[in-house]
């Protein structure tokens, strides 16, 4: 079976974990005998180890950017970015002519003009699926005027209706159901997250010398719940408590230093920059929670299934992608997204009102037993399988797609901007 | 052919007060007529308007789409319920081709993979469909004139049919009981510059009368006629309904028809004539025609024994005296004239070519997607 991954961000550049979910899931279907070819966007970061050349970096990225100054994306770049980038739907074209694959898994198509590639995948009749990490027919429904959605078949849910839709969680497909009112008539897998913990270590003891250490990873952005951990932090030392927060990521850092030491918390709060996710799971076994107050509609966070299949229990915001997957008082600690709940939950830890130990325990059975790599891939794997059937590589072919394309794209920004 | 043929007319307007009435939504009527009187085709005609509907006119079905553009102006008009409304069709038919409703609409169709066939109505000369050559999606091109095709040779390289008409010739007749005056010159068009009646009006020589009939789309040029005929016998029918009309063709001499490329003002023309259907009218009914060389025109008048060409004023004064004096046309001219419409412009004959077109389009099109694989 031959697969075409078609995404936005490929590491070195990536925001989180789905990023390096996709990568992740290319190597291994490669390892596993079939032939991978992955079209991402350029890379401007030094590549640390050689890319391997089924990696096409072909398209052009108009958003996403990570670390590119906030404020910067202008109305035209934003219809590259979700509508139409004709110079992209080309290489995608190219691609699966040069190619020829049975199913194409399109993951993020944000920042990389989504709409007009995924009509093409209609156009030309080829298998696909759609990984939905987060709300990209939300997106495209909320970005573009509904005259141009109607060029591409996008007005409804007709643009998805040939393709096998992959989610990570329950809650994303209600979240888009309920906001733009996109349903999937041919159903749809929820495949959520896996957890590597191949360099994960024995749990210390918790809660040693009487002190409760927290972890938080991810982005270093408000919407994680930098400011809530803050906060919480605040009232746990204004009450005493004995215990330290140790955050690790890339993103908005000196901004949350400054905060973290004008709330007087900074012995307490530490950032340390972004880590590997090896580094990251041999580190969790030393910690006593791993605090997620991240937003309610985060639609998957992979970092707190590592921890819990590490043995530290998370304390997750209750209503996010990965709570569903985890049940309160079990395998997490479920709070409402506020600084009281999340201070209280701290604090919990600190008093010793949660078993650690057996909600670690659990955790680490759940994760290792339903949550494997493994496990995830062959639900992907199988998704691929089943929905891969014969066509007809000479409809890649109709010398007029170019120019269909071209019409398409050029009607849009002329409807749009005149 | 098996079975009926199912194809889709779309037109941004329809023919009616309720729409538009103008040349091009008259045209869609005829040629839904013109394919209905060949048999083996069932057709729907789809356009746009404020708000959904559907009605029946004449035994043909109209289904109008809700407007979704936000762009002013009938030909910018479009739909997407396209994309639920066409499966199921065999060909589509998308008129006023070279407008956003074109570009639009044949996106759309391109993408079902329906057979397409486009007309170009004089509606808009949109920059995607021919510099861009989005005018190379259609299987097929239909051009109302030798000269409209000429415009498009450059931009399309497919399937392209010149059919001039269809006129009712049943409709359009001479009536053996209406006399004729032979010193009666008839000049039927929307009174606007580029119509070029200042011509006929200024060449008009003594014995001869004019008759003008058309509704009044520019008053100063309108102000202009009325004062150029003073002292003339030229009379104005601004208000003529179809009847008036057909009376009008059945008793004058001589039909005349003098639109230019370059107005009495000075402004350049574009498209003028692309197809001069009243010309073809009152030949239809008998009266021998003269046309100026603009656009279309001389390509309906090809043989001098019915039809003559003028290039300016001094040669419509020529024509004009050789009409006064009997030097031409010769007898029998207004049968030549109606026996040629009714050969090449009636609505069986358009009808025929049209119905064969559409199926040469249907197979060639077969052809092509089983080569692509689909």
């Amino acid at each position: 079976m031959r697969i075409l991954i078609v995404t936005n961000l490929y590491p070195p550049l990536v925001i989180g974990g789905y990023e390096l979910a996709c990568s992740n899931v290319a190597k291994a279907m490669q390892a596993r005998g079939y032939d991978v070819r992955v079209l991402t966007t350029w890379c401007h970061l030094p590549q640390t180890s050689e890319m391997p050349i089924w990696v096409h970096r072909r398209l052009d990225l108009h958003w996403f950017v990570p670390d590119r100054p906030e404020g910067t994306l202008g109305e035209r770049d934003l219809h590259s970015a979700i509508c139409s980038s004709y110079g992209n739907t080309l290489h995608l074209l190219n691609s699966i002519r040069e190619f020829r694959p049975d199913v194409v898994s399109v993951w993020n198509p944000a920042g990389i003009g989504g709409l007009a590639m995924m009509d093409l995948l209609n156009q030309i009749g080829v298998p696909w699926t759609l990984h939905l990490g987060d709300r990209v027919p939300i997106e495209i429904t909320e970005t573009v005027p509904r005259d141009v959605l109607g060029l591409f078949h996008a007005q409804d849910g007709s643009l998805y209706e040939r393709a096998r839709i992959l989610s990570v969680s329950q809650h994303l497909l209600d979240e888009i159901e309920a906001v733009a009112g996109i349903t999937f008539p041919h159903g749809s897998d929820i495949v959520a997250g896996w957890a590597d913990l191949s360099d994960a270590l024995p749990h210390e003891p918790y809660m040693r010398g009487g002190r409760a250490r927290f972890v938080a990873a991810g982005g270093i952005y408000p919407h994680k719940g930098i400011d809530l951990i803050l906060e919480a932090s605040t009232q746990l030392k204004a009450d005493n408590r004995d215990f330290s927060v140790d955050i690790f990521g890339d993103g908005d850092v000196p901004r949350y230093v400054d905060r973290a030491r004008s709330l007087q918390v900074h012995d307490r709060v530490r950032f340390f920059g972004p880590r590997s996710q090896a580094e990251l799971v041999r580190s969790y076994s030393g910690y006593d929670a791993f605090l997620c107050p991240t937003w309610e509609r985060d639609p998957f966070p992979f970092a707190p299934l590592e921890a819990a299949g590490c043995g530290t229990p998370p304390i997750i915001t209750r209503n996010c992608g990965t709570s569903e997957r985890l049940v309160d008082g079990v395998h997490c600690v479920k709070i409402e997204r506020t600084v009281d709940d999340l201070a209280n939950a701290m604090a919990g830890v600190a008093e010793g009102r949660f078993d650690l130990a057996r909600i670690g325990r659990a955790g680490e059975q759940l994760i290792r037993s339903d949550f494997s790599f493994d496990r995830y891939l062959d639900r992907i794997e199988t998704a691929f399988r089943e929905h891969a059937r014969p066509w007809r590589y000479e409809a890649a072919n109709d010398p007029s797609l170019p120019l269909l394309a071209f019409l398409k794209h050029n009607l849009s920004v002329s409807l749009r901007f005149g | 052919m098996s079975s009926v043929r199912r194809v889709a007319h779309l037109t941004p307007a329809y023919f009616s007060p309720d729409s538009y009435v103008g040349g091009g939504e008259r045209y869609v009527d005829y040629i839904t007529q013109a394919v209905q009187g060949v048999g083996g085709f069932e057709q729907r005609v789809f356009t746009v308007g404020t708000a959904d509907g559907s009605f029946e006119r004449n035994g043909f079905s109209f289904r109008v789409l809700g407007n979704e553009s936000s762009l002013t102006g009938q030909v910018n008009g479009f739909s997407a319920a396209l994309w639920q409304e066409l499966p199921g069709f065999d060909l589509v038919h998308i008129h006023q081709s070279l407008t956003i409703f074109g570009a639009y609409s044949t996106a759309i169709v391109r993408s079902l993979r329906i057979p397409s066939v486009g007309t170009d109505l004089g509606g808009g000369e949109n920059t995607l469909m021919l510099r861009g050559r989005g005018i190379e999606l259609f299987d097929g091109v239909i051009s109302i004139s030798e000269y409209a095709r000429g415009l498009l040779d450059k931009s399309y390289s497919g399937l392209h049919e010149v059919l001039v008409g269809p006129v009712d010739t049943s409709k359009f007749s001479p009536d053996p009981g209406s006399a004729r005056d032979r010193s009666k010159v008839l000049c039927v068009s929307r009174v606007v510059p580029h119509k070029g009646i200042d011509r006929v009006i200024a060449a008009l020589p003594p014995g001869l009368s004019l008759t003008i009939v058309g509704r009044v789309y520019h008053e100063p040029y309108y102000e202009l006629l009325r004062r150029m005929a003073d002292g003339k016998n030229v009379h104005f029918v601004v208000d003529a309904d179809d009847e008036k009309l057909l009376q009008l063709y059945r008793t004058s001499g001589l039909f005349v028809q003098a639109s230019t490329a370059l107005d009495i003002y000075g402004n350049a023309v574009a498209k003028s004539e692309l197809m001069g259907l009243t010309t073809l009218e009152a030949m239809a009914c008998g009266l021998p025609a003269v046309v100026s060389n603009t656009g279309s025109l001389p390509e309906l008048v090809p043989d001098p024994r019915f039809g003559l060409v003028f290039s300016g004023h001094d040669q419509l004064c020529t024509i004009f005296g050789r009409y006064s004096t009997g030097l031409w046309p010769e007898n029998g001219a207004g049968a030549l004239a109606r026996a040629h419409v009714i050969n090449a412009h009636s609505m069986d004959a358009i009808g025929n070519r049209l119905t064969a077109f559409y199926e040469h389009v249907i197979s060639d099109h077969s052809k092509q997607w089983t080569q692509c694989g689909s």
